[in-house]
Protein backbone atom coordinates (compact mmCIF):
# COMPACT_ATOMS: atom_id res chain seq x y z
CA UNK A 1 0.00 0.00 0.00
CA UNK A 2 2.89 2.30 0.81
CA UNK A 3 4.32 2.17 -2.70
CA UNK A 4 1.01 2.88 -4.47
CA UNK A 5 0.75 6.57 -3.54
CA UNK A 6 4.11 7.61 -4.99
CA UNK A 7 3.32 5.53 -8.07
CA UNK A 8 0.03 7.39 -8.61
CA UNK A 9 1.81 10.69 -8.07
CA UNK A 10 4.52 9.70 -10.51
CA UNK A 11 1.93 8.73 -13.11
CA UNK A 12 0.17 12.08 -12.69
CA UNK A 13 3.44 13.92 -13.09
CA UNK A 14 4.35 11.85 -16.16
CA UNK A 15 1.04 12.77 -17.81
CA UNK A 16 1.70 16.44 -17.14
CA UNK A 17 5.19 16.35 -18.58
CA UNK A 18 3.96 14.79 -21.78
CA UNK A 19 1.27 17.50 -21.85
CA UNK A 20 3.71 20.35 -21.26
CA UNK A 21 6.53 18.70 -23.18
CA UNK A 22 5.23 16.57 -26.03
CA UNK A 23 8.48 16.69 -27.99
CA UNK A 24 10.41 13.37 -27.77
CA UNK A 25 13.53 15.11 -26.51
CA UNK A 26 11.82 16.06 -23.23
CA UNK A 27 9.05 13.50 -22.74
CA UNK A 28 11.41 10.85 -21.34
CA UNK A 29 12.49 12.82 -18.29
CA UNK A 30 11.25 15.69 -16.22
CA UNK A 31 12.64 19.06 -17.26
CA UNK A 32 15.48 20.35 -15.13
CA UNK A 33 14.61 23.89 -14.07
CA UNK A 34 16.73 26.48 -12.28
CA UNK A 35 15.11 28.97 -9.88
CA UNK A 36 15.19 31.83 -12.46
CA UNK A 37 13.43 29.46 -14.91
CA UNK A 38 10.84 28.47 -12.29
CA UNK A 39 10.15 32.17 -11.67
CA UNK A 40 9.60 32.63 -15.41
CA UNK A 41 7.17 29.67 -15.57
CA UNK A 42 5.27 30.92 -12.50
CA UNK A 43 4.84 34.46 -13.85
CA UNK A 44 3.82 33.17 -17.31
CA UNK A 45 1.27 30.72 -15.86
CA UNK A 46 -0.44 33.57 -13.96
CA UNK A 47 -0.25 36.03 -16.85
CA UNK A 48 -1.88 33.51 -19.22
CA UNK A 49 -4.96 33.25 -16.99
CA UNK A 50 -5.15 37.06 -16.71
CA UNK A 51 -5.16 37.19 -20.54
CA UNK A 52 -8.00 34.63 -20.72
CA UNK A 53 -9.95 36.75 -18.20
CA UNK A 54 -9.47 39.84 -20.37
CA UNK A 55 -10.98 38.02 -23.37
CA UNK A 56 -13.93 36.98 -21.19
CA UNK A 57 -14.48 40.57 -20.08
CA UNK A 58 -14.57 41.66 -23.73
CA UNK A 59 -16.78 38.86 -25.02
CA UNK A 60 -19.16 37.69 -22.28
CA UNK A 61 -22.31 39.29 -20.90
CA UNK A 62 -22.98 36.54 -18.36
CA UNK A 63 -22.71 37.66 -14.70
CA UNK A 64 -21.22 34.35 -13.45
CA UNK A 65 -18.53 34.39 -16.15
CA UNK A 66 -17.74 38.08 -15.67
CA UNK A 67 -17.46 37.75 -11.87
CA UNK A 68 -15.26 34.68 -12.18
CA UNK A 69 -13.03 36.37 -14.77
CA UNK A 70 -12.63 39.44 -12.50
CA UNK A 71 -11.61 37.20 -9.59
CA UNK A 72 -9.05 35.42 -11.81
CA UNK A 73 -7.59 38.74 -12.99
CA UNK A 74 -7.33 40.14 -9.42
CA UNK A 75 -5.95 36.98 -7.79
CA UNK A 76 -3.38 36.13 -10.46
CA UNK A 77 -2.20 39.77 -10.48
CA UNK A 78 -1.72 39.51 -6.69
CA UNK A 79 0.33 36.31 -7.14
CA UNK A 80 2.52 37.94 -9.82
CA UNK A 81 3.09 40.93 -7.51
CA UNK A 82 4.25 38.52 -4.76
CA UNK A 83 6.54 36.67 -7.20
CA UNK A 84 8.04 39.91 -8.51
CA UNK A 85 8.62 41.16 -4.95
CA UNK A 86 10.41 37.90 -4.09
CA UNK A 87 12.67 37.73 -7.18
CA UNK A 88 13.53 41.41 -6.67
CA UNK A 89 14.47 40.68 -3.05
CA UNK A 90 16.52 37.63 -4.08
CA UNK A 91 18.15 39.48 -7.00
CA UNK A 92 16.92 36.83 -9.45
CA UNK A 93 15.94 37.64 -13.06
CA UNK A 94 13.24 35.29 -14.49
CA UNK A 95 14.80 33.26 -17.32
CA UNK A 96 12.92 32.18 -20.43
CA UNK A 97 12.96 28.43 -21.04
CA UNK A 98 11.30 25.57 -22.95
CA UNK A 99 8.44 25.13 -20.42
CA UNK A 100 7.51 28.83 -20.51
CA UNK A 101 7.67 28.83 -24.32
CA UNK A 102 5.48 25.73 -24.61
CA UNK A 103 2.89 27.21 -22.23
CA UNK A 104 2.80 30.47 -24.16
CA UNK A 105 2.48 28.69 -27.53
CA UNK A 106 -0.45 26.62 -26.19
CA UNK A 107 -2.04 29.77 -24.75
CA UNK A 108 -1.89 31.49 -28.13
CA UNK A 109 -3.86 28.60 -29.68
CA UNK A 110 -6.39 28.70 -26.84
CA UNK A 111 -6.87 32.47 -27.16
CA UNK A 112 -7.46 32.07 -30.90
CA UNK A 113 -10.06 29.36 -30.20
CA UNK A 114 -11.80 31.57 -27.58
CA UNK A 115 -11.84 34.61 -29.87
CA UNK A 116 -13.51 32.54 -32.61
CA UNK A 117 -16.57 31.89 -30.37
CA UNK A 118 -19.39 34.05 -29.09
CA UNK A 119 -22.47 33.97 -26.85
CA UNK A 120 -23.24 30.74 -25.00
CA UNK A 121 -20.56 28.85 -26.95
CA UNK A 122 -17.94 31.32 -25.74
CA UNK A 123 -19.08 31.06 -22.10
CA UNK A 124 -18.85 27.28 -22.21
CA UNK A 125 -15.47 27.26 -23.98
CA UNK A 126 -14.05 29.80 -21.50
CA UNK A 127 -15.14 27.99 -18.35
CA UNK A 128 -14.20 24.53 -19.72
CA UNK A 129 -10.72 25.90 -20.44
CA UNK A 130 -10.50 27.44 -16.95
CA UNK A 131 -11.21 24.02 -15.39
CA UNK A 132 -8.63 22.27 -17.60
CA UNK A 133 -6.03 25.04 -17.23
CA UNK A 134 -6.23 25.16 -13.41
CA UNK A 135 -5.90 21.35 -13.24
CA UNK A 136 -2.77 21.50 -15.41
CA UNK A 137 -1.25 24.38 -13.42
CA UNK A 138 -1.93 22.69 -10.05
CA UNK A 139 -0.09 19.57 -11.30
CA UNK A 140 2.77 21.67 -12.70
CA UNK A 141 3.20 23.59 -9.42
CA UNK A 142 2.92 20.53 -7.13
CA UNK A 143 4.87 17.99 -9.17
CA UNK A 144 7.40 20.12 -11.04
CA UNK A 145 7.90 23.67 -9.73
CA UNK A 146 7.85 22.97 -5.96
CA UNK A 147 10.17 19.92 -6.10
CA UNK A 148 12.50 21.72 -8.54
CA UNK A 149 12.91 24.95 -6.57
CA UNK A 150 16.14 25.28 -4.58
CA UNK A 151 15.40 28.51 -2.72
CA UNK A 152 13.16 27.98 0.32
CA UNK A 153 11.30 31.27 -0.04
CA UNK A 154 10.49 30.46 -3.67
CA UNK A 155 9.29 26.99 -2.62
CA UNK A 156 7.17 28.56 0.15
CA UNK A 157 5.59 31.08 -2.24
CA UNK A 158 4.64 28.28 -4.63
CA UNK A 159 3.19 26.23 -1.76
CA UNK A 160 1.13 29.24 -0.64
CA UNK A 161 -0.35 29.62 -4.12
CA UNK A 162 -1.72 26.04 -4.28
CA UNK A 163 -4.81 26.66 -2.04
CA UNK A 164 -5.83 29.62 -4.26
CA UNK A 165 -5.44 27.50 -7.41
CA UNK A 166 -7.53 24.71 -5.88
CA UNK A 167 -10.24 27.17 -4.82
CA UNK A 168 -10.27 28.63 -8.35
CA UNK A 169 -10.69 25.10 -9.74
CA UNK A 170 -13.68 24.36 -7.44
CA UNK A 171 -15.20 27.75 -8.33
CA UNK A 172 -14.69 27.09 -12.07
CA UNK A 173 -16.30 23.65 -11.75
CA UNK A 174 -19.28 25.24 -9.95
CA UNK A 175 -19.76 27.77 -12.78
CA UNK A 176 -19.15 25.05 -15.40
CA UNK A 177 -22.18 23.09 -14.09
CA UNK A 178 -24.43 26.02 -15.03
CA UNK A 179 -23.27 25.83 -18.66
CA UNK A 180 -23.32 22.08 -19.23
CA UNK A 181 -26.51 20.80 -20.78
CA UNK B 1 -41.02 55.30 68.54
CA UNK B 2 -41.69 57.51 65.58
CA UNK B 3 -37.97 58.37 65.38
CA UNK B 4 -37.02 54.73 65.51
CA UNK B 5 -39.34 53.94 62.56
CA UNK B 6 -37.87 56.81 60.54
CA UNK B 7 -34.37 55.59 61.33
CA UNK B 8 -35.23 52.08 60.19
CA UNK B 9 -36.75 53.45 56.99
CA UNK B 10 -33.57 55.43 56.28
CA UNK B 11 -31.48 52.33 56.87
CA UNK B 12 -33.69 50.40 54.49
CA UNK B 13 -33.27 53.05 51.78
CA UNK B 14 -29.54 52.98 52.30
CA UNK B 15 -29.51 49.21 52.07
CA UNK B 16 -31.57 49.19 48.85
CA UNK B 17 -29.46 51.87 47.22
CA UNK B 18 -26.28 50.03 48.20
CA UNK B 19 -27.63 46.83 46.66
CA UNK B 20 -28.63 48.76 43.56
CA UNK B 21 -25.18 50.27 43.09
CA UNK B 22 -23.52 46.96 43.87
CA UNK B 23 -25.49 45.24 41.15
CA UNK B 24 -24.64 48.06 38.74
CA UNK B 25 -20.92 47.86 39.33
CA UNK B 26 -21.15 44.07 39.03
CA UNK B 27 -22.57 44.47 35.56
CA UNK B 28 -19.66 46.62 34.37
CA UNK B 29 -16.93 44.55 36.07
CA UNK B 30 -17.73 41.20 34.46
CA UNK B 31 -17.74 41.43 30.62
CA UNK B 32 -20.84 39.71 29.35
CA UNK B 33 -19.95 39.92 25.65
CA UNK B 34 -16.94 38.13 24.19
CA UNK B 35 -14.83 38.97 21.15
CA UNK B 36 -13.94 36.24 18.64
CA UNK B 37 -11.51 36.33 15.71
CA UNK B 38 -11.95 34.41 12.45
CA UNK B 39 -8.80 34.33 10.32
CA UNK B 40 -9.11 34.14 6.54
CA UNK B 41 -6.06 32.24 5.33
CA UNK B 42 -5.18 29.56 2.79
CA UNK B 43 -8.57 30.31 1.18
CA UNK B 44 -10.52 29.27 4.30
CA UNK B 45 -12.42 30.85 7.19
CA UNK B 46 -10.65 29.57 10.31
CA UNK B 47 -12.64 28.45 12.23
CA UNK B 48 -15.27 27.83 9.55
CA UNK B 49 -17.96 27.25 12.17
CA UNK B 50 -18.28 29.45 15.24
CA UNK B 51 -20.78 29.37 18.12
CA UNK B 52 -21.29 32.66 20.01
CA UNK B 53 -23.77 34.35 22.35
CA UNK B 54 -26.08 37.07 21.09
CA UNK B 55 -24.24 40.40 21.36
CA UNK B 56 -20.75 38.87 21.03
CA UNK B 57 -18.36 40.50 18.56
CA UNK B 58 -16.70 38.65 15.68
CA UNK B 59 -13.67 40.07 13.88
CA UNK B 60 -12.71 38.62 10.49
CA UNK B 61 -9.14 39.37 9.36
CA UNK B 62 -7.72 38.66 5.90
CA UNK B 63 -4.31 36.97 6.19
CA UNK B 64 -4.17 35.84 2.52
CA UNK B 65 -2.39 37.53 -0.39
CA UNK B 66 -5.67 37.82 -2.35
CA UNK B 67 -8.83 39.83 -1.56
CA UNK B 68 -11.77 38.22 0.21
CA UNK B 69 -15.09 39.35 1.63
CA UNK B 70 -17.50 38.10 4.30
CA UNK B 71 -21.10 38.07 3.05
CA UNK B 72 -24.37 36.66 4.44
CA UNK B 73 -25.28 33.99 1.89
CA UNK B 74 -29.10 33.67 1.74
CA UNK B 75 -30.25 37.28 1.36
CA UNK B 76 -26.95 39.24 1.39
CA UNK B 77 -28.22 40.78 4.65
CA UNK B 78 -24.70 42.00 5.44
CA UNK B 79 -21.29 42.15 3.77
CA UNK B 80 -17.81 43.33 4.69
CA UNK B 81 -17.12 44.47 1.09
CA UNK B 82 -13.68 43.43 -0.26
CA UNK B 83 -10.95 43.11 2.40
CA UNK B 84 -7.34 43.57 1.28
CA UNK B 85 -4.47 41.70 2.93
CA UNK B 86 -4.35 42.68 6.61
CA UNK B 87 -7.75 44.39 6.64
CA UNK B 88 -10.45 43.30 9.08
CA UNK B 89 -14.19 43.65 9.57
CA UNK B 90 -16.37 43.45 12.68
CA UNK B 91 -19.91 42.20 13.25
CA UNK B 92 -21.99 42.05 16.44
CA UNK B 93 -23.85 38.73 16.37
CA UNK B 94 -27.64 38.88 16.39
CA UNK B 95 -28.78 35.69 14.65
CA UNK B 96 -27.57 32.48 13.00
CA UNK B 97 -26.04 32.95 9.56
CA UNK B 98 -24.55 30.96 6.71
CA UNK B 99 -21.95 33.18 5.14
CA UNK B 100 -19.49 32.95 2.23
CA UNK B 101 -16.89 34.89 0.27
CA UNK B 102 -18.73 36.36 -2.72
CA UNK B 103 -15.39 36.67 -4.55
CA UNK B 104 -14.57 32.95 -4.13
CA UNK B 105 -18.04 31.48 -3.84
CA UNK B 106 -16.88 28.05 -2.66
CA UNK B 107 -15.45 29.55 0.57
CA UNK B 108 -18.12 29.11 3.25
CA UNK B 109 -18.61 29.73 6.96
CA UNK B 110 -21.30 29.31 9.62
CA UNK B 111 -22.26 31.46 12.58
CA UNK B 112 -24.38 29.90 15.35
CA UNK B 113 -25.86 32.44 17.77
CA UNK B 114 -27.21 31.19 21.11
CU1 LIG C 1 -12.39 34.87 -1.04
Amino acid sequence: MKCIKPLVKWAGAAILYTMVMPSPAFSQQKPDLSDPEIASVAVAANQIDINYAEIAKEKSKNADILEFAQTMANDHKAVIAQAVALVTKLGVTPKDNAVTQKMQADAEKTKKMLRSKSGAAFNKAYIDNEVAYHKAVISAVEDLLIPESDNNELKELLQNVVPALKTHLMHAEMVQKKFSK
Amino acid sequence: MKNYKALMRNHLYLLISLLFFASCSNRTDTPVHKVYTVEIKQMQFQPAELTVQKGDTIIWINRDIVQHDVTEEKSKAWTSSPLLTGQSWTLVATENADYYCSIHQVMKGKLLVQ
